[in-house]
């Protein structure tokens, strides 16, 4: 059955629905589910006072046999049956011990067992067997179908989950609200049971009374008659307020302390759903000019940083962000390292940090880009060590820019407009796209004076060829050809960079693709 | 004590590099901090350093600001230090050119109030470059092993006074034929320190004094210089 691919496939393709809460299809699947469970309770409802005759008894139908569906395709996903005997079987051969049947498959049915007695799987259970003509008196478990949507809806089910890491706090508080309601009502009942006119007739009477009053609720309709009767209220309101108080308090911390993991789940699945590309780790001053500018190219990103007050900044900025720190290796491929994310900026003002996170990213995944800060100039071949793709050297370029300046103050300029891109001027690239206008065209065709630009060079695939009237540059895989001289001819593919107006640039651009050069 | 034209003060990982980037260009830079620890940091990186309290205006003074040194930059790590120094050193000398690293714009603007003639902003440079290499990385590729990799020079050439050149428009220089450069733009110093871009349309009229920007190879921008200094560039047809 192993063998199988079929067999295999399919189940992927179940728990992928059923479980895998990434899974593309999982939100649809769970919204329908919610959606079928809500009216299947307001049909409940309704029926209650009006008859829907045969539609919904069809309804009904429908309905319970997608919870039967999904019932046994849970049941069958929840582990491989057969691994469970394989392995038993493999154990056997191992040890030399004669195989039996019988213990396997009960090891088998104790895995299954295990399914069933999850508190959810029961909610599922209990959801479906009222609808068994025999068990109708059960009609008010339907109720259960409610606690179905936990399955569905994560935000209940971390409420859930916050409140079960209380269970401490909430076992002691429940223990001492029953020893009050218990001493109350036994007191109460001691007091008033027997009195004229008395309210209370039984100890079911008292309890009821008891829990009224001690939550603060106090219907009164039971009210204390006699003198002692009352001293046992006043003493019980007290002992409510404490309780209530307790509860209330511990609920607030529960929430209080989880409160972040929780908004970080929330940022998690952001990120999922956005597709984001790009980390950014560390929002210092560098980390910001970069989302800044990432920000208005549109493309998406997130912050890590574990300073709170820079979160704070990045999320008033309207940027997702995360606390926590780089190199925490749950935090990143929470955030998709290995899969999703295709580039990492490490922009920390440490270099040990930098290289950490390097290190630890380069480990998950080969293929992502890591574009790394270098405080130190000795850092930069670590940090190429480590892993990363680019070194940005903030020394480097202002010792460069202030070189520059001590030197030939008035190309300073240039440089400078050419280094921080904060001029209008500068230098853009223009791709050649097969087909367009300019492929095939000499240098010469081209008026470049007359659109405000100047041809500053082509960056060409592949390495340097003799062309005449340009000198040639190597690249990595690329060369670049500075100054082509008019005989110059454009092929598809080719970079056109040009120096100028951002303006000019932009409407060179739309000119080329618009055909209309 | 020799009198050095170019001092820096602050010792910091980006003292050093602007220092080592200097010496490569044959300038001859001496850094000074308050700090002796710093100072021995930088003396054993076998630059030239020296202490010095840059509170007390007589000591400024005795280092050569005022008299013979003639650019000075501020690469403290703490703005308040760069601030301060600016100011005296702007009090002792209207023209020292004063180059300050800032943290943050508005810290920018604080220290041209407070006389710095260039405020250099490395997060925003750098942040800029991480930008380029995501958005543009063939550019930034080129730009690396072009420009800043030592095969072409941006250079300033001054057209001198004599020059048969003066009245010529800029254009009709035709360098990108004839030299294999590229001229970005020229700055009229009579008129202001401003860089007036070559694409602007303007058809510049050149006169003596004028200072061209250019980039290219490094030997035909020398090629240019030389002829320019000779006077044996005539303005083409």
């Amino acid at each position: 059955m192993a063998a199988s691919e079929r067999y295999s496939g399919w189940k992927r393709a179940v728990s992928d629905l059923l479980e895998n809460p990434k899974a593309p299809i999982r939100p649809y699947f769970d919204i329908f589910m919610i959606a079928l469970v809500l009216s299947s309770v307001w049909v409940l409802i309704y029926e209650v006072k009006h008859d829907l005759g045969l539609f919904g008894d069809v309804f009904e139908r429908v309905a319970v046999t997608i919870f039967i569906v999904e019932y046994l395709m849970r049941f069958w996903v929840f582990n491989d049956s057969h691994k469970v005997i394989i392995a038993r079987y493999e154990k056997a051969e191992f040890v030399n011990e004669p195989f039996r049947l019988g213990p396997a498959l009960w090891q088998a049915v104790k895995e299954k067992l295990r399914y069933m007695i999850q508190p959810l799987a029961i909610i599922d259970l209990l959801a479906i067997m009222p609808s068994y003509r025999p068990l109708r008196f059960l009609r008010i478990f339907l109720l259960f179908r409610i606690f179905k949507l936990f399955r569905y809806t994560r935000s209940i089910s971390e409420f859930v989950k916050v409140l079960s890491e209380k269970r401490i706090e909430l076992l002691t508080l429940f223990i001492f609200m029953a020893f009050i309601t218990f001493t109350a009502a036994t007191a109460i009942f001691f007091f008033e049971a027997e009195q004229r006119g008395h309210q209370i007739t039984n100890f079911f009477d008292s309890i009821y009374w008891a829990l009224v009053t001690m939550s603060t609720v106090g219907y009164g309709d039971i009210t204390p008659q006699t003198t002692e009767g009352r001293l046992v209220a006043l003493a019980l309101i007290i002992a409510g307020l404490g309780v209530i108080s307790f509860f209330t308090s511990i609920i607030v911390s529960a929430f209080g302390e989880k409160i972040e993991e929780i908004r970080a789940h929330r940022i998690f699945s952001e990120v999922e759903r956005k597709h984001v590309d790009t980390l950014v780790c560390g929002f210092g001053r560098v980390g910001q000019v970069v989302a800044e500018r990432l920000a208005r190219d549109k493309r998406t990103f997130v912050v890590v940083d574990p300073l709170e007050s820079n979160i704070r900044l990045a999320k008033q900025r309207g940027y997702l962000a995360v606390t926590g720190d780089g190199e925490d290796n749950e935090l990143l491929s929470s955030l998709g390292i290995e899969t999703r994310i295709r580039r990492l900026l490490c922009l920390t003002g440490d270099d040990v940090v930098n290289v950490y996170i390097t290190l630890t990213a380069r480990q998950f995944n080969p293929e992502v880009e890591i574009i790394s800060r270098a405080n130190q100039r000795e850092n930069v071949t670590k940090l190429y060590r480590a892993g990363a793709s680019h070194c940005v050297a903030p020394n480097e370029v202002v010792g460069l820019i202030a070189a520059e300046y001590a030197g030939q103050p008035v190309a300073f300029e240039a440089v400078y407009g050419l280094l921080t891109g904060q001029a209008n001027e500068g230098m853009e690239a223009v791709r050649i796209k097969r087909g367009s206008v300019m492929d095939g065209r000499r240098m010469g065709e081209v008026d470049f004076r007359q659109r405000r630009l100047i041809p500053f060079g082509v960056i060409r695939q592949g390495s340097c060829e003799d062309v005449e009237g340009a000198t040639c540059y190597n690249l990595q895989d690329r060369s670049f050809y500075f100054n082509p001289g008019e005989a110059f001819v454009f092929r598809a593919e080719d970079l056109l960079v040009l120096f100028g107006h951002e303006y000019s640039v932009v409407h060179f651009r739309d000119c080329l693709e618009g055909g209309t050069l | 004590m020799a009198r050095r034209e170019t001092l820096i003060f602050g010792c910091s990982a980006m003292g050093h590099e602007v220092a080592t980037q200097l010496a490569e260009r044959g300038i001859d830079a001496y850094l000074y901090s308050s700090d002796p620890d710093e100072v021995g940091a930088m003396l054993a990186k076998g630059l030239q350093a020296g202490v010095v309290d840059y509170t007390d205006d007589d000591k400024l003074c005795s280092i050569g600001i005022g008299k013979w040194v003639k650019t000075i930059f501020c690469l403290f790590s703490e703005e308040p230090q760069n601030l301060f120094v600016t100011l005296s050193a702007r009090a002792l000398d209207p023209d020292l050119k004063i180059i300050c690293v800032c943290e943050s714009v508005s810290s920018g603007n604080k220290l041209l109030t407070a006389g710095a003639t260039k405020v250099i902003d490395p997060y925003e440079i750098s942040g800029h470059r991480v930008h380029e290499l995501i958005a543009r990385p063939y550019l930034v590729e080129m730009l690396e092993n072009t420009v800043f990799g030592k095969h072409i020079d941006i250079a300033e050439i001054e057209i001198p006074r004599s020059s048969s050149l003066s009245g010529a428009p800029m254009d009709d220089l035709q360098l990108s034929k004839r030299y294999n450069l590229i001229v970005m733009g020229v700055v009229d110093l009579e008129l202001s320190q401003e860089l007036i871009f070559s694409n602007r349309g303007m058809n510049h009229l050149l006169d003596g004094g004028d200072m061209l920007v250019v980039i290219g190879p490094k030997d035909e921008i020398s090629r240019l210089r030389a002829d320019v200094e000779e006077d044996k560039l005539e303005p083409g047809s």
